[in-house]
């Protein structure tokens, strides 16, 4: 119970100082008066006076005794803990900085005993409740200062009189300024608060690191584009040139070495300005390592692997057909006509057994550069289409091995029958044969083709799969067309979407006709048949404008391309994947997809699948999530299968420590600037005992007022003392 | 597949015959299955009949030699036994390249036979319009007065020496046939490809023979060199035919430019 006097609450406050200010001037106008007139018995006049006043003020203002029962609140204090990786970097004392902000937060909970303290952990998104260093590990891949407080203001109902932020100030999305005004921004009636730094590490760590990586625009396939790599170095390391090298991470394929160079540190960073060329579109890995000097405490961060969406400006094909026909015609046609594709063709006019009758000279024919197409100038193309092609005459055999490599690598080939295709062209046993997505299970007694004229059967697969869909749109029926190449069984993997309706492989299967299939980095089509043409020209065809040839090739070209629009679901990595954690894929499939989403995650440094993970889809295109981790560190390419349709690809990266380890330096001055900007102090993280914070509230649960005296009394008093200061007056001389 | 066993035999025949004559030898060929199979995709120089027209008479076996020169002269095979087709016949549109030749007066053409050519010309047919009489030129006249009708739009012009069509295979630097004729072929051009090729050239006529084997008409006025050349034109219409602007492709163009000082005849 606490008691205080106060005056009438019925009385405006400017009339209490009118009064005071009239009772005053009053008692001066009496001394002075006394003392002018050096009057006899003045101090008897002057006590009275002074009496009488009083007395006539608390008749005005009549006072009054407050009494009230309550409690002290403490103030509302939150607290910010960085939950980025960095804060698993090492510390001061040989652990990490964690270990430092758990002492912190000991010595906090002594220094906050009086106040209402919200602990929070602070890093990519909204801060979330913490709950100790060990239930809330450190994961984050960021640690958003700005964020997480403009979340926090904007959730909170009661504005807390001070923050406190636990970190190594090594903080991402913007420092001083960029908080205090989202401090500012909330703040409408009362004072900022401060916001405390705490410091969990001052020691450099003896480290040499990319600090950062950054492009110049954006990555077109087959264009080069400039990468600046930013390297540190410090800690006490000797580092004045740093060796950096950039490769492309591939699918069951050596790496490409895409450059090479040093940095040169001065004051302790250094960068390289390099130039790389990607071939493939799509996402591709590159991977950066650094070769770091002896010393080196954090070798993580030393090799940086992440993923690049490389654009693609025009696809550039390569056409290759092994003698001029009406199928030839109809593709060349399609592929000059699409603005979006840059054609290089090689057509074979004029073969050895031909008698041209005219010399050289007088021929439109050159010769065809075999060697120069499938060695130097191979990877640039996006696809190769080999067409009813021959490759023992030309001299392709021996670059076979080129082009399967080529494929693995991330091309494209498409193989279109023919008299010359497949196993008439001799590619039985060659190291294409291990591109396609069909076997070439040829036998001396098997002939290489069926004569019938035949009208595919489209499959399952066929029927649902998005690389027709702009074939099936046009044409309800295939026409007949002639004759067919002889195929073996689809290989693993492999889609088929057509099939010959009563030709089977020798494994029983229908035969397949159009087979799509992955290999390493790459993706094939086999086209066991020469009349697609009839797409384009026939009877059938000429119902819908002879369109039916392009939409077909539109959608194998696309799903060569990895273009979207044929691709059966979109992939993502949900959130950054962290080197031996759990990592999960974000699958959304096409609408009114159904069936089981099929991932199986292949590492590019071992070469070979490391996860397989199936799941069922929900109803309603939902999509599904499925658990792929922990992987360690490097590239990762997901294929992902939706129900039996094709294949589609997703490259992602898992590193240990990612942008929060780039700069393992701490950042103290950063957490000084803090401070300093919102009128908080920058205390290390022993020293947080001494945290001045506010002081606590006194709240009332029950008050009650009663006047000093009646107000009569008052009066009565007033009367009296001026009764007797007019008696003094008298006696005094006074008038 | 009667019809690409004789194209299977016929093409051997062509093939083998330099190498008959020479070497008393024949030459090694893939299977023959392979080539039936492969043929389907022939050029194919079909004769389009109008009206009550009928392809007859001595420019009757020049497709067919045409077709053979071909398979003798090039890797593209070619059918040896080419058909008709009537303008307003659904198979029109079956293949993609058909000759329109004949004389005199070409009767007005009816509503389906316009309404067939227009669609073989939309979905990309070539056809070629051959005067076998160019000395009154009527035919040729009065063929363009009825594609007008089928092809508003379309006027013919004539190709200029850099077509494509004078070096899709063999360089030459005029169009030939029976007589000399205009230095060009005309065409009308849609969407970048001579949809329509005019010659009044008798074409058909130079390539001709009697059943011997003989020409069938003589050419004049240069005789045996032009009807090389006239040989070497149907070619390349073949080849423009199978493989459109292929020769103008950035990649031949060097080549080419360099071997353009070459034949300017005897």
């Amino acid at each position: 119970m606490t008691s205080t006097l106060g005056l009438s609450a019925d009385l405006p406050l400017a009339l209490a100082v009118v009064a005071f200010v009239v009772a005053a001037a009053g008692l001066v106008l009496l001394v002075l008066e006394a003392r002018r007139r050096r009057a006899k018995g003045w101090p008897a006049v002057v006590a009275t006076g002074l009496a009488s006043a009083l007395l006539a003020l608390a008749a005005l203002l009549r006072p009054v005794v407050v009494r009230s029962r309550g409690s002290s609140v403490g103030p509302k204090v939150v607290v910010l803990v960085d939950r980025s990786r960095s804060m698993l970097l090492p510390g001061d004392g040989g652990g990490t900085r964690d270990a430092a902000a758990a002492k912190a937060l000991e010595g906090l909970a002594r220094a906050t005993r009086q106040a209402r303290v919200s602990l929070f952990g602070f890093g990519e998104g909204a801060p979330s409740a913490f709950e100790g260093v060990a239930a809330s590990p450190a994961r984050a891949g960021r640690s958003d200062l700005v964020r997480a407080a403009r979340e926090l203001f904007a959730a909170s109902d009661e504005r807390p009189r001070a923050l406190v932020v636990v970190s190594d100030g090594r903080l991402t999305g913007g420092g001083a300024e960029a908080l205090r005004r989202v401090l500012e921004g909330g703040d409408s009636v009362g004072a900022l608060p401060p916001v405390h730094a705490v410091s969990v590490a001052r020691r450099e760590p003896r480290d040499a690191s990319l600090r950062a990586i950054r492009f110049a625009g954006t990555a077109v396939a087959h264009q080069p584009f400039q990468l600046t790599i930013e390297v540190g170095c410090g800690g006490g390391l000797s580092c004045e040139s740093l060796p950096v090298t950039v490769r492309e991470l591939l699918d069951g394929a050596p790496p490409t070495l895409l450059a090479t160079g040093a940095a040169r540190v001065t004051d302790g960073q250094g960068s390289l300005a390099t130039t790389v060329t990607l071939d493939r579109a799509g996402p591709r890995l590159v991977e950066v390592t650094l070769g770091a000097p002896a010393g080196d405490e954090l070798p993580e961060n030393d090799r940086r692997v992440f993923a690049v969406d490389v654009a693609r400006e025009r696809v550039r094909v390569l056409h290759v057909a092994g003698r001029p026909t009406y199928d030839v015609r109809a593709l060349r046609t399609w592929l000059k006509a699409n603005a979006s594709v840059d054609v290089v063709a090689f057509f074979i006019l004029r073969s050895n057994q031909d008698d041209v009758m005219a010399g050289e000279s007088e021929l439109a024919l050159i010769k065809f550069p075999v060697d120069e197409l499938f060695t130097e100038h191979l990877p640039s193309f996006d696809a190769v289409i080999l067409q009813d092609f021959n490759a023992i005459p030309y001299g392709l055999s021996q670059y076979l091995g080129n082009l399967a490599k080529y494929v693995e690598s991330g091309g494209g080939l498409v193989m279109v029958g023919g008299p010359d295709a497949f196993l008439g062209g001799g590619y039985d046993g060659t190291p294409l044969e291990r591109a396609l997505p069909v076997d070439l299970d040829g036998a001396a007694e098997q002939p290489a083709f069926d004569l019938g004229d035949v009208v595919p059967r489209v499959t399952a697969a066929g029927a649902a799969a998005p690389v027709l869909g702009p074939l099936r749109a046009l044409l309800d029926e295939l026409p007949p067309m002639p004759g067919a190449n002889l195929v073996g069984a689809p290989k693993p993997g492999s889609l088929v979407l057509w099939e010959h309706p009563t030709r089977r492989t020798r494994a029983g299967q229908p035969m397949p006709l159009l087979t799509l299939g992955e290999t390493g980095d790459g993706r094939a089509v086999a086209i066991a048949l020469d009349g697609a043409h009839r797409l384009g020209f026939s009877e059938a065809a000429a119902k819908v404008a002879g369109r039916g040839h392009g939409a077909l090739w539109d959608g194998l070209l696309g799903w060569l391309m990895r273009d979207p629009r044929f691709e059966p679901a979109r992939v993502e990595t949900a959130g950054a994947c962290v080197a031996g954690e759990p990592t999960s894929l974000r699958v959304m499939p096409l609408p009114g997809t159904q069936g089981t989403v099929t991932v199986e995650v292949t590492s590019t440094e071992a070469g070979r699948p490391v996860e397989r993970r199936s799941a069922e889809l929900p109803p309603g295109d939902r999509g599904v999530e499925l658990a792929v981790g922990p992987l360690p560190a490097g590239g990762y390419l997901a294929k992902v299968r939706v129900g039996s349709g094709s294949t589609t690809r997703h490259a992602f990266a898992c590193e240990k420590g990612g942008d929060e380890w780039a700069d393992s330096r701490p950042d103290e001055g950063l957490l000084r600037g803090l401070a300093e900007a919102t009128g908080g102090t920058f205390r290390r993280a022993d020293e947080v005992d001494a945290l001045p914070l506010p002081p606590p509230t006194h709240v009332s649960a029950e008050r009650s007022v009663a006047p000093v005296l009646p107000a009569w009394l008052w009066t009565l008093g007033a009367a009296v003392a001026l009764g007797a200061h007019w008696i003094a007056r008298r006696r005094a001389g006074l008038a | 597949m009667v019809r690409s066993a004789l194209t299977l035999v016929a093409r051997v025949l062509a093939r083998a015959a330099p190498a008959l004559g020479a070497l008393g030898l024949v030459a090694a060929f893939p299977s023959t299955e392979a080539r039936a199979f492969g043929d389907e995709g022939a050029f194919h120089p079909r004769v389009l009949l109008t009206g009550t027209s009928r392809w007859e008479g001595a420019r009757k076996t020049g497709p067919r030699q045409w077709s053979w020169e071909l398979g003798r002269r090039t890797s593209a095979p070619a059918r040896l036994t080419p058909a008709t087709v009537r303008a307003d016949a659904s198979a029109l549109l079956a293949e993609p390249f058909a000759i329109w030749a004949g004389q005199g007066p070409v009767s007005p053409l009816s509503g389906p036979e316009i309404e067939g050519l227009r669609k073989f010309l939309l979905v990309g047919g070539i056809l070629l319009v051959d005067d076998a009489a160019p000395e009154t030129g009527q035919f040729g006249r009065e063929a363009r007065r009825e594609l007008g009708r089928v092809l508003p739009e379309g006027v013919a012009l004539p190709l200029p020496e850099g077509h494509v069509v004078y070096h899709s295979f063999y360089l030459l630097d005029r169009a030939f046939g029976r007589v000399e004729g205009p230095k060009t072929l005309d065409a009308i051009v849609r969407g970048g490809t001579a949809q329509v090729l005019f010659s009044s050239h008798d074409l058909l006529g130079a390539l001709a023979r009697d059943p011997g084997g003989a020409p069938t008409f003589p050419v004049v006025p240069r005789g045996e060199w032009q009807r090389e050349r006239v040989t070497r034109l149907s070619v390349n219409i073949a080849m423009y035919v199978l493989c459109s602007t292929y020769k103008d492709d950035q990649v031949h163009a060097p080549a080419l430019m360099r071997r353009r000082s070459g034949d300017r005849g005897p």
